[in-house]
């Protein structure tokens, strides 16, 4: 059989490239290091990050494919909305690291093997906003939940994290099976793994009942990972016993790959079965909404509250994904928006828990924040920032984010969407601003533990809340330029 | 009955019946014996459809190893060897709706099509590829054409599961915290 | 028999008919061929594990040691790359150099899990 390698070109794939070549490397200057240093495997993953993120901005309105197979369809893609995600999923990262290196000093956490498998989470998440297969979004989904599920039990021998962890491996596991079932029977529907080919493939021969439950059962896989209602009872568990900042990370990171994995499905590959989605989107988005901002209200432990806040957050998402039915370039677009505010808020949030947490599990209840306006004037008034921004008052990036998904939800028509997400921010109202209340209105003894480093992560957060509420039409263009990129296929077609 | 239905009606016979056993059988050990046997019926599945070298990495890599591993685990749990407790547990009902609910959902797809163009005619295999499936696999592998990205982070996903599965099983308990 | 592939594994199929067969066969001649004597009236003694003689200590079922499971385990990684290699074995001559290189990268990485696992004592037995 002849052979001819083809021309590939390598800068195209170089963001994820670097991710993953940063965590090998670490592997191997772990092999030389003495055990006593631990230092230098945070500057490792912080320069890897920031080098794949410059090489990510600079292929920015590239558009480009590479690794073209025989049948014309490229296995990955950067097109403006992979790049657009994987620059969200590297700001993760690049965040979460100072708020960890506190938190992973008091509880002896503090190995290289954190940082590498933070890094390897992040290439999974990268693959999943690139690929344009669905076997490489399989196996995307795979390389970022197998570190996230070391990293919830990283904390063994506590009971706490070793229930975390297996929690999250079970359910885990069990919806990456339920996902490759569903990959089958759409690949057996279409003959093909190719979201563009599959595409086509419903273009000339229409629908048929095995694409439509392959679609369903690609739907409840990618729904446990994003934590929408009814796939959502691992949540408030693994959030809970999991190392602070992995729930971190875990909370936006795993979250908006989720999300990736959804939108490439929904809207690149099976747009034409719109029809049929639309309506398990509103209706998973109407129980994640009700449930997460409801159950949440009764939360006395800070984490569970951001659990179930977390759910809540992706039935707000939900309802973007179901208004890019009717109209892909809002939906998308403001899903992308929200995404990323919900980043900068949500991490913020989580920067004020983790500095709360004296030792592994002490330090999360609500009644912790009591007093602390009076001791951290600025970081309290930061966290009490990050709540308005969760809630969704203006002028924060949760509440620019919720504008444009609401907006988009009304021109799809989707009213009562739209009247149960007002209700239920509302709702999420009491609870945020209990945080805020108890911050300010209390005598406590909370104390924060803050390094250098948590605390310009969290002003970083705060600003860049700050901002995406004054000016939001930048990040605006830019979603939507990312959505066009991708949604180019749908306007041709 | 021709050769090949008699085959396959031993073959999944042995699937099914095996995979009832895993989840009815009181004692864990035999539970996991009973696992190896349904894996075997599953490699005769991939061996009756053609697929070959599947089926030697179903072996290999099932009843080779992951099986052994699961016994291994069972054998370093405590009692769990004697272990005589029932299988199930108060959701065994919903459980057993839900299989069932989803059975009949499949058959009902799968069935519903059996007509149609995809699988009256399934897609026709060059012989050459055929009989050189193996070289394809291989060239396949490493050809960017192909999947020369999903082997590469391939190799990234054994390498996070190996650094996890280490991590989680580390010889002595590090007590800094 | 008109299914080439059934006839291509029909010896395999023979000789796990002919696995099956002897495995029923021996405990069937045991059973045959030994001695016939009631439970009941056997000695306790008869009931106890054959240490050559010494006194049996303890169960014969105990609690593995977690080094087999991580041996285990790094069985399954080696395992899986076996299959993963296989296939580029077969055919690596028309490869040519272009798959060399990248399986030079896929090996560099499963040995450097190796070599990561062996530097940090995970295969020592004591």
């Amino acid at each position: 059989m002849e052979f001819t390698p083809p021309e590939i070109n390598l800068l195209i794939v170089a963001p994820v490239l670097i991710i993953m070549a940063a965590g090998s490397l670490g592997m191997v200057i772990d092999l030389f290091m003495p055990d006593g240093k631990k230092g230098w495997a945070v500057w490792l993953a912080a320069i890897g990050l920031l080098l794949a993120l410059a090489q990510n901005i600079a292929l920015w309105n590239g558009n480009y494919e590479t690794f073209i197979p025989q049948n014309g369809v490229a296995m990955v893609v950067m097109d403006n909305f992979a790049i657009f995600l994987n620059a969200t999923f590297l700001l993760t990262g690049l965040l979460v690291i100072p708020l960890s290196r506190s938190y992973l000093q008091r509880t002896g956490l503090e190995k290289p093997e954190y940082y590498m498998l933070l890094l390897f989470s992040i290439s999974g998440m990268m693959l999943m906003g690139m690929a344009n297969d669905l076997i490489l979004v399989f196996l995307a989904l795979e390389v970022l939940s197998i570190p996230l599920y070391i990293m919830c039990g990283m904390l063994w021998p506590r009971p706490e994290s070793e229930e975390s962890a297996m929690k999250y491996f079970l359910l885990g596991a069990f919806s990456s099976a339920i996902f490759v079932f569903g990959i089958a029977l759409v690949y057996g529907a279409t003959t093909t793994t190719a979201i563009p080919l599959i595409f086509d493939a419903v273009a000339a021969n229409g629908l048929n009942a095995m694409i439509v439950t392959g679609l369903a059962f690609l739907m409840v896989g990618a729904g446990f990972k994003v934590a929408a209602v009814p796939f959502h009872m691992w949540t408030p568990d693994v959030y809970e016993g999991a190392p602070t900042p992995v729930t971190a990370f875990m909370s936006v990171g795993a979250k908006i790959a989720g999300f990736a994995a959804l939108l490439r499905v929904l809207m690149l590959a099976l747009p034409q079965a719109s029809g049929e989605w639309v309506t398990a989107v509103a209706v998973l988005s109407t129980l994640t909404l009700i449930i997460g901002n409801v159950v949440a209200i009764r939360q006395g432990n800070i984490k569970r509250m951001l659990a179930y806040s977390s759910i809540a957050h992706a039935g707000y998402i939900l309802i973007a994904v179901a208004a890019a039915a009717d109209n892909p370039s809002a939906g998308v677009s403001s899903a992308l928006f929200y995404m990323f505010a919900y980043l900068f808020t949500n991490l913020g949030a989580f920067g004020m828990v983790i500095a709360l947490e004296r030792n592994y599990g002490e330090g999360n209840l609500l009644d912790d924040f009591k007093g602390l306006a009076k001791r951290h004037p600025w970081l309290s008034l930061a966290m009490a920032y990050f709540m308005l921004s969760l809630t969704g008052i203006p002028p924060t990036g949760g509440f620019s984010a919720k504008f444009y998904v609401f907006g988009a939800a009304i021109e799809a028509e989707l009213y009562w969407l739209v009247l149960i997400g007002v209700i239920t921010s509302v709702i999420s109202g009491y609870y945020y601003l209990r945080v805020v209340y108890l911050m300010y209105m209390f005598d406590g003894e909370g104390q924060l533990i803050t390094g250098r480093a948590l605390q310009f992560a969290v002003f970083v957060m705060a600003i860049s809340t700050l901002v995406l509420g004054l000016f939001p039409e930048g990040l605006f263009n830019l979603t939507a330029e990312a959505t066009l990129s991708a949604t180019r296929l749908l306007a041709g077609g | 009955m021709t050769g090949e239905q008699f085959v396959f009606l031993a073959v999944s016979g042995l699937t099914i019946v095996a995979g009832i056993l895993v989840v009815t059988l009181r004692n864990l050990f035999h539970a996991a014996l009973a696992m190896m046997l349904s894996f075997l019926g599953v490699a005769g599945i991939y061996i009756m459809l053609g697929a070959g070298f599947l089926a030697a990495a179903q072996l290999l890599i099932y009843i080779g190893a992951i099986s052994i591993l699961i016994i291994f685990a069972i054998m370093l749990t405590r009692r769990m060897m004697q272990a005589q407790d029932t299988p199930f547990n108060s959701q065994a009902g919903a459980g057993l709706v839900t299989a069932v609910l989803s059975f009949i959902l499949l058959v009902f797809v799968i069935t519903r099509l059996w007509r149609n163009e995809i699988f009256d005619s399934p897609p026709e295999v060059p012989t050459a590829i055929m009989n050189q499936i193996v070289v394809q696999l291989g060239s396949d592998f490493v050809s960017p054409g192909a999947y020369v990205i999903p082997f590469i982070v391939a190799s990234m996903l054994l390498l996070a599961a190996l650094i996890g599965a280490v991590y989680v099983a580390w010889p002595q308990v590090e007590d800094e915290a | 028999m008109d299914n080439p592939i059934i006839v291509d594994y029909l010896p395999i199929f023979m000789l796990l008919l002919v696995a099956l067969f002897f495995a029923l066969l021996l405990p069937a001649l045991s059973l045959l061929l030994g001695p016939k004597r009631s439970p009941k009236n056997a000695a306790p003694h008869k009931y106890i594990a054959y240490e050559s003689g010494m006194a049996a200590i303890g169960e014969a079922q105990r609690r593995l040691p977690v080094k087999f499971y991580r041996i285990a385990v790094l069985f399954i990684l080696f395992d899986v790359d076996i299959i993963l290699l296989v296939p580029w074995a077969v055919t690596f001559r028309n490869l040519g150099f272009y798959g060399l290189a990248v399986m030079g990268v896929f090996m560099f990485l499963f040995i450097l899990g190796d070599v990561w696992v062996w530097k940090k004592g995970i295969l020592e037995w004591e």
